[in-house]
C-alpha cells in the first residue's frame, strides 16, 4: 500500500461512514476525526513530496486502450492539504450546536455530511489524476459533488445549484471536446504523450485547445465571463458548506489551469499565440481576464447587503489574484499566486465562519439588520477582523504577503496597467470588508440583539485555529513558501528563494518578521502613549456619534443602509449588468428555439415532413 | 444450432394460442407467454455458447440461398434476439390479467423482432418489420383512451407511409440487382448499388424504417404515443423497437450501401434529431413527453454514431444503443406513476426515495457522468467522431456536446422538483410505485452498475461483436459456404 492508496481508501471510507451514520448527532465529530486522519495520511507522504518524488496509486485502470492512473505530486499535495484542512475545520464547525440547530430547523444534516465527504473524496481523486481521462472523470465527480452540496439548503439554493450545473456541464463539455481533440492527435491521453503532441500542433490548434480547456476550467474558477453562478451558489449553501466552497472548491479550476496551461501547454507557448487584430498574445489575455475578474466581482461585492453574498463575490475576485500570479510565471509572481490559494482559503473560511456564527445567534446575515455585536460576540469579531485584514492584504496577516508578491512581480515585469488594475481591485476589497465588519460588529447594538451571546465553542474553536494560522503564516510566510517552492519545481516554474520571513531579492526583500516587529513596536508605542497620556473615560456602547451627531440610548442609529452613498453616486453608472443581460438573453434564445421545436413536433399532419424530406433527399441524391 | 429458429416460431405460435387458451384456463393463459419467452431465452443462450463466436446461416425450408430464404446468425443478430426476448419478458404486461390480447401482441412483437434481427434477406426483413408495426399499433392503443387512439392513428399513418417508402426502396434494389438476399447483395452492391439510384434506394429505406427508429423528421408520432401509452409499452417502443429499426439500417449500410453520401445523409438527419429532440424536451411540460423528446434526441445521437464508417461507428453505436435500451425503459417505468405535469411532481422523490434515487442514477448515466456506462458510450462516440477528417463530423461533436448540456439541464430540473418539499396547497399526487415497476427498474439499474464495474471485459466483447458485424466478406462467406444447416 502506498500512502496514496491509504489516503484515498480512508477518504472513501469517510464517505461510506457518512452515508451510514450521517443521520446521527455524533456524525460531525466522527467526520472531523476522519478528516484529521486523512490529513495524517497526507502528512505521511510529505517526505516523499519534499524529495520531489511522486506518490503513485496502486490501482490502474485500462479501458478501450486508454490507461488511467492516479498519483500525487507536490502540486496535488499542496491543494490536498488545503482541501482537507477546509474539510476538517468545516465539519468541526458543524459538529456541535450548529449541526443540532440546523437539524432542528428541518435541515438535512445527513445530506450535508455526505455531500461534504463526497466533495473531499472527489477532489482528492481529481488532484491525483495522472492523465487527462482521469482528470476529466475527477472533474465531473467534483462538479456533481459540488452540486449535491449546493442543493442541501433547498429553496433559492436549488435555483443557484441549477444555474451552477448548467455552467459546469457546459464547461465540462468544452473540456471533453479539448480532450477528444488531443486524443485524435496523440492517440492517448498520458501527460507525456500530450506534451509531445502539443509541441507539434499548429498555432491555430493550440489556440483552440487553450480556448476549450481554458473556458472549461474558468467556469469552476468563476473567471469572467463565466462567474455569475458562483456567488449565489456558494452563499446559499449552509454555513460549513459555504466555508468549504469558499476556501477551496473554486481552486480546483486553478489546479487544472496550472496542470494543463502551465504544465502541458506551457506559458511560453501561450505567449506565442497572438490574438488577431490586437497587439496582445494569449498570455496577456489571461492576465487581463484575471485583472477584470479581480475588479468587477469585487465591486459587485461592494454593493451586496447580505454578508454571505459579499464574501462569495469576493471569492471570485480573489481568484483573479491567484491566476494573475500564475500567469505572470516568474518565480515571485507564481509564488504569490500559489501562496494566495492557501492564504485566501484561511481568510475566507474564517470570514464565513464568523458570518455564520453571527447568523447562528441573530438569525440574519443582512448587513442592514445587524450592528454593534462587538460587545456580544468578541471572538467572532476578532475572527472577522483577522480575516478582513488578510483578505484586504494588509500586514501582519498572510494575505499581505501573497499580494505583495504579485504586486512586486507586476512591477519587476513592467506591467503598470495590470498593476493599476490589481490596486483598484484591492481598493474595492478594503472598502467592502470595512462595510462588512462595520455593519456587523461596530456602531450601536440593536435592541433585539441585547441578549445575544458569543457562538458556542464548537464554532469558535475552528475560528481561533484559523486566526492563529493566518497570523503565523503572515509573520513566517516561509512555512508555506517552502511548499510553494516544491510546487513550482514540480510544475516547471522558476522557483522562489524564500526565507522564513519572506523573500530575498536584489530589488528589495520582504521579511515579515521585521515588518511585524516594527508594526507591533508601533502598537507598543501607541499603547504607551494611550495609557500614559492622561485621562481616559469608559463610555457605553450606545454613547456614540455618527455624522457629527451625538447618539445616545434614546436615538438608536446605525449607519448601514446605502453604505458608501457618495462613492456609489459616482460609480453607479458603471454597473451595467451586461453579463446578467447576456446570460438571460442566451436563456431566452434557447427558450424560443425550444418552443419552435415543440411546434415542429406538434404539427397536425406530420406526414408532410415525410413527403418533403423524401422529395428533398431524392433531389439531392439525383442531382 | 438451428434451434434458433424456434425463437421466432415459438412466440409466434404462442401469440396465436394465448387468446384461445386464456378462455379455457386463465392461469395457463397467463403463464404461457412468460414461459415461452423464458424458454426462447434459454435456447438463445444455448446457441450462443454453441456457436463459439463464429457466424452461421440457416437455410429455411431446405432451399439454399439465394433461392431459399435464410437466417443469418452472428453475434450481433444473436445479441439482439437475446435483448428482444429479455426486454419483452422484463416488460411483460403482468397486470393485465383480463387482457389476453396484450399478451398476444407482446408475443407477436417479440417473435417478429427476433425475426427481424435474424433475417438474411430484404423481403423477410420487410415482412417482419410490418409484423412489428401491427403489434406496436395494438400496444400503443392498449390504454383505450381517446388520446391513445388519436396517437396510434398518427403513428399508423406515418408508419404506413414509411412502409410504402421501404417497399419502393426494396423495389429499386431488386430492379438493380435482381435479388433480395443480403449475402448476394453484398457481393453485387459495389457494382450495382454504388450509384445515385442506389443512394436513393437507401434514402427511401432510411426514411421508411426511420419512422420506427425515431429518425428526424418522421418521428412526430413519438411524443404523442409515449404520452398516451403505458410505461411498459413506451419502454418497449423506445427501448427495443427503435433499436431494431436502427439495426436493420446498419446492416444495410454495411452490406449494401457503402457510400460516403449514405453515411452523411444519416449523419445530418441524426444531428437534426439530436438537437430538435433535446430542445423540445427542454420545454416539455410533462414527464412522458419529456422522456419521449429526449428519446428522439438520443436516437439522433445513435444515428450519428452509426454514421461513422467502419467498426468504430458500429462499436460506438452499439454501446449507445445498449445503454439507451437499458436506461430508457427504466425511466418510462418510473414515469408511469409520475404522470401528468412536471410541476405536479414536487415532493414525489421524497415520498418514494428509492424511485427518486433510481431516477437520479439513470439520469446521471444518461447525461454521461463518468464513470457510469453512459459516459463510456459517449466517449467512444466522441473519439470515433474525432478520428474522422470530414468537417461535418467535427460539427457533430459540437452538436452532441451541446445536446448533453441541454439534457443535463432539463433532467436535473426534474430531479430538483422531485426532491423539493411539495407546496402546502398542493397535495402530492404520488402514491408510490408498484413493486413490479420498481423491481424492474431496480433490476435495470443494477445491470447498469454491473456494466460500470465490468466495463473492461464488456467493452472488449462488444468490440468483437462490432468487428464481426462490420465485415461484409464474412457475411457472404458464411452464407455461401457449405455451412447451411437444414
Amino acid at each position: 500500500m502506498t500512502p496514496l492508496d491509504e489516503l484515498l481508501l480512508f477518504s472513501g471510507l469517510t464517505l461510506v461512514l457518512m452515508l451510514l451514520l450521517g443521520r446521527f448527532s455524533y456524525a460531525g465529530k466522527i467526520a472531523t476525526v476522519f478528516y484529521a486522519g486523512q490529513l495524517l495520511f497526507l502528512a505521511k507522504m510529505a517526505d516523499r513530496i519534499i524529495d520531489g518524488s511522486i506518490v503513485t496509486f496502486s490501482l490502474q485502470v485500462e479501458l478501450f486502450g486508454l490507461q488511467m492512473s492516479w498519483r500525487f505530486d507536490a502540486l496535488s499535495w499542496f491543494f490536498a492539504v488545503i482541501t482537507l484542512g477546509a474539510g476538517l475545520l468545516s465539519s468541526w464547525y458543524a459538529s456541535g450546536e450548529w449541526g443540532e440547530r440546523f437539524r432542528r430547523q428541518g435541515g438535512n444534516l445527513w445530506l450535508l455530511h455526505v455531500a461534504l465527504a463526497a466533495n473531499v473524496f472527489s477532489m482528492l481523486i481529481l488532484l491525483g489524476s495522472g492523465d487527462l481521462l482521469a482528470l476529466f472523470i475527477g472533474w465531473e465527480l467534483v462538479s456533481w459533488a459540488s452540486f449535491l452540496l449546493m442543493t442541501v439548503a433547498g429553496g433559492r439554493a436549488i435555483q443557484a445549484a441549477m444555474r451552477y450545473i448548467t455552467y459546469a456541464m457546459s464547461g465540462a463539455m468544452a473540456i471533453l471536446a479539448g480532450i477528444v481533440l488531443l486524443w485524435s492527435h496523440a492517440g492517448g491521453l498520458q501527460y507525456g504523450q500530450i506534451i509531445d503532441v502539443i509541441a507539434q500542433l499548429s498555432q491555430a490548434q493550440v489556440w483552440l485547445l487553450v480556448a476549450l480547456f481554458g473556458s472549461g476550467f474558468a467556469v469552476k474558477m468563476g473567471l469572467l465571463p463565466f462567474h455569475l453562478w458562483q456567488a449565489p451558489a456558494y452563499a446559499e449553501t449552509p454555513g460549513p458548506g459555504a466555508a468549504f466552497f469558499g476556501a477551496i472548491s473554486a481552486r480546483m479550476g486553478l489546479y487544472a489551469i496550472i496542470l494543463v496551461l502551465v504544465q502541458l501547454i506551457g506559458l511560453a507557448r501561450l505567449s506565442e499565440l497572438t490574438i488577431p487584430f490586437t497587439f496582445l498574445d494569449m498570455r496577456d489575455l489571461w492576465a487581463w481576464i484575471a485583472v477584470l475578474t479581480i475588479i468587477l466581482p469585487t465591486y459587485t461585492a461592494l454593493r451586496q447587503t447580505d454578508a454571505r453574498y459579499l464574501l462569495a463575490w469576493h471569492g471570485i475576485g480573489q481568484g483573479g489574484y491567484m491566476l494573475l500570479g500564475v500567469v505572470l510565471g516568474d518565480a515571485l509572481g507564481s509564488a504569490g499566486g500559489l501562496l494566495h490559494v492557501f492564504n485566501y482559503a484561511t481568510n475566507q473560511a474564517v470570514l464565513f465562519f464568523a458570518v455564520f456564527a453571527v447568523m447562528f445567534r441573530t438569525g440574519t446575515a443582512d448587513l442592514n439588520k445587524l450592528g454593534g455585536l462587538i460587545t456580544r460576540m468578541p471572538i467572532s469579531f476578532f475572527a472577522m477582523l483577522v480575516g478582513i485584514i488578510g483578505l484586504a492584504g494588509l500586514p501582519p496577516m498572510n494575505g499581505f504577503v501573497s499580494k505583495w508578491f504579485v504586486y512586486r512581480s507586476l512591477m519587476i515585469e513592467g506591467e503598470p496597467l495590470l498593476f493599476l488594475g490589481a490596486i483598484i481591485g484591492t481598493l474595492g476589497t478594503i472598502l467592502s470588508v470595512y462595510k462588512l465588519i462595520h455593519n456587523t460588529f461596530l456602531g450601536q447594538l440593536r435592541v433585539e440583539h441585547v441578549e445575544v451571546r458569543e457562538a458556542p465553542w464548537s464554532m469558535v474553536a475552528p475560528m481561533i485555529i484559523l486566526m492563529l494560522l493566518i497570523f503565523a503564516t503572515g509573520v513566517a510566510p516561509g512555512l508555506v513558501l517552502d511548499w510553494v517552492a516544491l510546487v513550482q519545481s514540480a510544475v516547471g516554474l522558476p522557483v522562489v528563494e524564500n526565507t522564513l520571513g519572506g523573500v530575498e531579492l536584489t530589488s528589495g526583500s520582504l521579511d515579515m518578521l521585521w515588518v511585524v516587529g516594527v508594526l507591533f513596536a508601533g502598537f507598543g508605542i501607541g499603547a504607551l502613549l494611550f495609557y500614559s497620556g492622561g485621562r481616559t473615560r469608559q463610555v457605553h456602547q450606545l454613547d456614540n456619534y455618527a455624522g457629527g451627531h451625538f447618539l445616545t440610548a434614546e436615538t438608536r442609529y446605525h449607519y448601514s443602509d446605502n453604505f458608501y452613498a457618495g462613492l456609489m453616486h459616482l460609480i453607479r453608472p458603471w454597473y451595467r449588468g451586461s453579463f446578467v443581460w447576456l446570460e438571460s438573453t442566451l436563456g431566452s434564445l434557447l427558450g424560443i428555439a425550444a418552443s419552435l421545436m415543440q411546434r415542429l413536433y406538434g404539427a397536425l399532419h406530420p406526414s408532410i415532413y415525410l413527403l418533403v424530406t423524401v422529395v428533398v433527399t431524392l433531389t439531392w441524391v439525383l442531382l | 444450432m438451428n434451434t434458433i429458429v424456434l425463437t421466432v416460431v415459438l412466440p409466434l405460435l404462442a401469440a396465436f394460442i394465448v387468446p384461445v387458451l386464456s378462455r379455457v384456463s386463465p392461469l395457463l393463459g397467463r403463464l404461457l407467454g412468460p414461459l415461452t419467452l423464458a424458454y426462447a431465452i434459454l435456447l438463445t443462450l444455448q446457441v450462443w455458447l454453441g456457436m463459439e463466436g463464429k457466424p452461421f446461416s440457416i437455410a429455411l425450408g431446405g432451399f439454399q440461398p439465394p433461392l431459399g430464404i435464410n437466417f443469418y446468425v452472428d453475434r450481433l443478430s444473436l445479441l439482439f434476439t437475446f435483448l428482444t426476448l429479455v426486454t419483452s419478458l422484463l416488460l411483460w404486461p403482468w397486470r393485465n390479467e383480463t387482457e389476453p390480447r396484450q399478451y398476444a401482441l407482446t408475443l407477436l412483437l417479440a417473435a417478429s423482432a427476433c425475426g427481424l434481427a435474424l433475417s438474411g434477406d430484404l423481403f423477410n426483413i420487410y415482412v417482419f418489420y410490418e409484423l412489428i408495426s401491427v403489434a406496436s399499433f395494438g400496444l400503443a392503443a392498449a390504454t383505450r383512451s381517446g388520446a391513445a387512439f388519436a396517437a396510434s392513428l398518427r403513428y399508423l399513418i406515418l408508419s404506413g407511409l414509411g412502409s410504402v417508402l421501404v417497399l419502393c426502396g426494396i423495389a429499386i434494389v431488386y430492379l438493380q440487382t435482381g435479388t433480395l438476399n443480403l449475402a448476394q447483395l453484398s457481393q453485387l452492391a459495389p457494382e450495382t448499388l454504388n450509384t445515385p439510384l442506389g443512394l436513393s434506394a437507401f434514402a427511401l429505406i432510411l426514411l421508411g424504417i426511420g419512422v420506427k427508429g425515431e429518425l428526424f423528421p418522421v418521428n412526430s408520432w413519438v411524443p404523442e404515443v409515449y404520452a398516451a401509452a403505458s410505461g411498459r409499452v413506451s419502454g418497449l417502443l423506445a427501448g427495443l423497437v427503435s433499436k431494431l429499426a436502427v439495426l436493420v439500417i446498419v446492416r444495410l449500410l454495411v452490406l449494401l450501401f457503402q457510400q460516403e453520401s449514405a453515411l452523411h445523409l444519416m449523419l445530418i438527419l441524426g444531428l437534426l434529431g439530436a438537437i430538435t429532440g433535446e430542445l423540445a424536451a427542454w420545454r416539455a411540460k410533462d414527464m412522458n413527453r419529456m422522456l419521449a423528446f429526449s428519446s428522439i434526441g438520443q436516437l439522433g445521437v445513435i444515428f450519428i454514431a452509426f454514421s461513422i464508417p467502419g467498426e468504430t461507428g458500429l462499436f460506438a453505436g452499439l454501446a449507445l444503443s445498449l445503454h439507451h435500451l437499458l436506461v430508457k425503459p427504466a425511466l418510462f417505468l418510473l414515469a408511469e406513476r409520475w404522470w401528468g405535469s412536471l410541476a405536479g411532481l414536487r415532493g414525489a422523490g421524497l415520498a418514494s426515495p428509492v424511485a427518486g434515487g433510481l431516477f437520479v442514477l439513470l439520469a446521471l448515466s444518461l447525461v454521461g457522468m463518468p464513470p457510469l456506462p453512459g459516459f463510456w458510450a459517449k466517449f467512444l462516440l466522441f473519439t470515433g467522431l474525432a478520428a474522422q477528417s470530414a468537417v461535418i463530423y467535427q460539427v457533430a461533436i459540437g452538436v452532441v456536446l451541446l445536446s448533453i448540456v441541454i439534457e443535463a439541464n432539463y433532467l436535473f430540473r426534474v430531479v430538483m422538483d422531485l426532491f423539493q418539499p411539495a407546496e402546502d396547497d398542493r397535495a402530492t399526487v404520488v402514491d408510490g410505485h408498484g413493486w413490479l415497476n420498481l423491481g424492474t427498474t431496480f433490476l435495470l439499474s443494477a445491470l447498469l452498475i454491473a456494466g460500470m464495474l465490468l466495463m473492461g471485459p464488456l467493452g472488449a466483447w462488444l468490440e468483437g461483436v462490432a468487428m464481426q458485424a462490420a465485415d461484409p466478406v464474412l457475411y457472404f462467406d458464411t452464407v455461401f459456404s457449405v455451412s447451411a444447416i437444414h
